[in-house]
């Protein structure tokens, strides 16, 4: 499920982040998170002892469901980081 | 690592909502030198949420805009040279008797030293849990909200929104503004008593009228809100592609037959909210429980005063009561702080005193209609996973309070539950609610986890000097360098 980026709502400059080795379009000001959702992915991290799928959940970096591997970094909450020209964005599910 | 001499100002603020906010800046044209500290990349809180795509943010859909632009206006005050915003900065750790706070920001760790604090840190959501509620496309209805608010972003399309109380409705008109399909809301009181209770809202005309109006909105688009119902599974292998809801019995039970399947790609939650009390409690400041909103929450004066000199709390950390009790709170707490530095700031404390207790009555009767039953821990059937971080099923819980393990302290050690890196936010309050309709104990009587630092994990290599400097605490090293308090 792709989340919608709000037509007409102005928008930073478009920038290019890397997300588990593909390119994927995301806007300065975005939080990587967001980028995340409007790409389609929406399952972002395997839980450490089930292995579960997790995502965006509380949006207010309280849950820590949406952690990722930012630009070598383990654990990034996605949704509280913005995206930055070049980021790399490694998932673990 | 030696020990750093703390930064100094006269009045610190931890939490820059409409609370903080409104206390800076009136204590800063008092005359005060004013520190403002927001983990948050922008000052504004959760309900004025501020876009970070860019400076104008216009163009949002009507509900949406005028929110921001409210915020805005309010934002606009801290445009002040007593006001020093640092963001992106979290306040880990407090040290009641010298009022230092510890602070975790751009330029690393530091403390900072204050003659006043205030405490407006807010509050975060409550949520009960079901089968399927760690799907990715279950989220938090402010997270919703966030993510319309901050990012432009509409984190679905077709939605259910499933819960209790106000926010479900006004964030599903927000949604629905944005181009979203709402399948239905589904709220967990009774329509009668829905009814019945909002009477009692009779003359307060601003919150009634907030509340037709989403309905209107919603009756338009055809909504069906769903009274007496449940979420009561989220469907999908990887993530949300349907809902199982179901009716509930007068204490909240799922009935039996009742199933209902809606084909949804994402779940919006929202059981009211939670009194961010973590600093306070280190801080020693004494709390109280709220029965109207069935949580603990920090403890004050008619000033605002804590039960530690110094120490102010406002806003929703000292009890659930919206952004209009928020702001009042704030210019209380910024007023009397600059007042007891000396100061002659332009307001009259009794009559904001008086319109304060006016609107956190108000809110009052509105938390009383929204409560959280019980019987709904009966969806946490003993497979689902309570605490989310460590992965403990309500099944342990359940096991460890059949062996007489009835406090959260106590079920920290027994079980893992709340040893993760939300620190037992989010399963804080669900595990008191299994306590109490396990064991039959009210839930006053059930504490919640006591608060330890750093209140969210930092990392080590940032404030690891720091961490040894207050010695007391013994720690982990979390999964990737994270570090947690361990108790
Ligand atoms: C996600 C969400 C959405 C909401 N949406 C609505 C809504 O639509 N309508 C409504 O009426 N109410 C809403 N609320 C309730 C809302 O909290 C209040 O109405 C109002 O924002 C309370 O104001 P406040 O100043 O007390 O706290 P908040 O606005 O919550 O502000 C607290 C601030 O403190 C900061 N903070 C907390 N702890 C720390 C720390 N340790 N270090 C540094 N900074 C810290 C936070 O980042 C935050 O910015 C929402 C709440 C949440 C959590
Ligand atoms: S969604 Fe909860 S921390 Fe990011």
């Amino acid at each position: 499920m792709k989340a919608q980026r709000i037509n007409g709502i102005e928008r930073g400059e478009p920038i290019t982040i890397t997300v588990n080795g593909k390119e994927i379009q995301a806007y300065a000001g975005e939080s990587i998170a967001a980028a995340l959702l409007a790409a389609g992915q929406r399952n972002i991290h395997q839980s450490v002892k089930g292995g579960a799928p997790r995502g965006y959940f509380c949006g207010m970096g309280m849950c820590f469901d949406c952690v990722a591997t930012v630009d070598g970094i383990p654990n990034v909450r996605t949704c509280v980081t913005q995206v930055h020209p070049g980021c790399i964005v490694e998932t673990s599910s | 690592m030696t020990p750093q001499k703390p930064d100094t100002t006269e009045i610190a603020i931890v939490g820059a909502g409409p609370a903080g906010v409104a206390a800076a800046v009136i204590a800063a044209r008092a005359g005060a030198a004013v520190t403002l500290l927001d983990e948050n990349t922008n000052a504004g809180g959760q309900y004025y949420k501020q876009p970070t795509l860019t400076e104008s943010g216009h163009k949002y859909p009507n509900s949406l805009a005028s929110n921001i632009q409210q915020g805005r206006e309010l934002l606009a005050g801290l445009n002040h040279p007593g006001i020093d915003l640092q963001c992106d900065t979290l306040v880990w750790n407090v040290s009641p008797e010298e009022l230092v706070l510890y602070l975790c920001g751009p330029t690393g760790a530091r403390a900072l030293q204050a003659k006043r604090i205030i405490f407006s840190a807010g509050a975060y959501e409550r949520v009960m849990p079901f089968p399927g509620w760690t799907l990715p496309g279950v989220i938090m209805a402010g997270g919703a909200q966030l993510m319309l608010k901050a990012q432009g972003l509409l984190p679905g399309r077709r939605f259910l929104l499933a819960g209790t109380g106000p926010l479900l409705q006004l964030a599903a008109v927000q949604l629905l503004e944005a181009g979203a399909d709402i399948a239905a809301i589904v709220e967990l009181q009774p329509r009668a008593e829905f009814l019945r209770t909002a009477s009692k809202l009779w003359g307060h005309w601003d919150k009634l009228g907030q509340g037709i109006a989403n309905q209107k909105k919603l009756l338009q688009a055809k909504v069906p809100i769903k009274y007496g119902h449940t979420i009561a599974r989220a469907l999908g292998e990887n993530e949300v592609s349907g809902a199982v809801i179901m009716k509930v019995d007068g204490d909240g039970r799922p009935i039996p037959g009742s199933e209902t399947t809606l084909e949804v790609d994402s779940i919006c939650l929202n059981y009211g909210f939670i009194p961010a009390t973590e600093l306070p409690g280190i801080a020693g400041c004494a709390q109280y429980f709220d029965y109207n909103f069935g949580a603990y929450a920090t403890k004050t004066n008619e000033n605002l005063e804590t039960s530690v000199a110094g120490i102010f709390a406002a806003g929703e950390t000292c009890g659930i009561g919206g952004a209009d009790v928020a702001l009042l709170e704030g210019q209380l707490a910024g007023a009397v702080a600059a007042r007891q530095l000396g100061l002659d700031p332009d307001t009259d404390e009794a009559t904001l005193c008086q319109k304060q207790l006016q609107a956190r009555t108000v809110a009052a009767s509105l938390g009383k209609m929204f409560p959280v039953k019980p019987g709904l821990c009966a969806l946490a059937t003993d497979g689902v996973p309570v605490c989310r971080c460590e992965e403990i099923s309500a099944g342990e819980v359940r096991a460890a309070i059949r062996m007489g393990v009835v406090q959260l302290n106590q079920l920290k050690p027994w079980t893992r539950v709340g040893m993760g890196r939300c620190q037992g936010r989010i399963c804080g309050e669900i595990l008191r609610q299994i306590v109490a309709h396990e064991t039959g104990l009210a839930l006053q009587e059930i504490q919640p986890f006591t608060a330890r630092a750093p209140v969210k994990p930092v990392l080590l290599e940032e404030v690891g000097g720091a961490v040894a400097d207050t010695g007391e605490l013994t720690w982990e090293d979390h999964v990737g360098g994270y570090g947690v308090a361990r108790t």
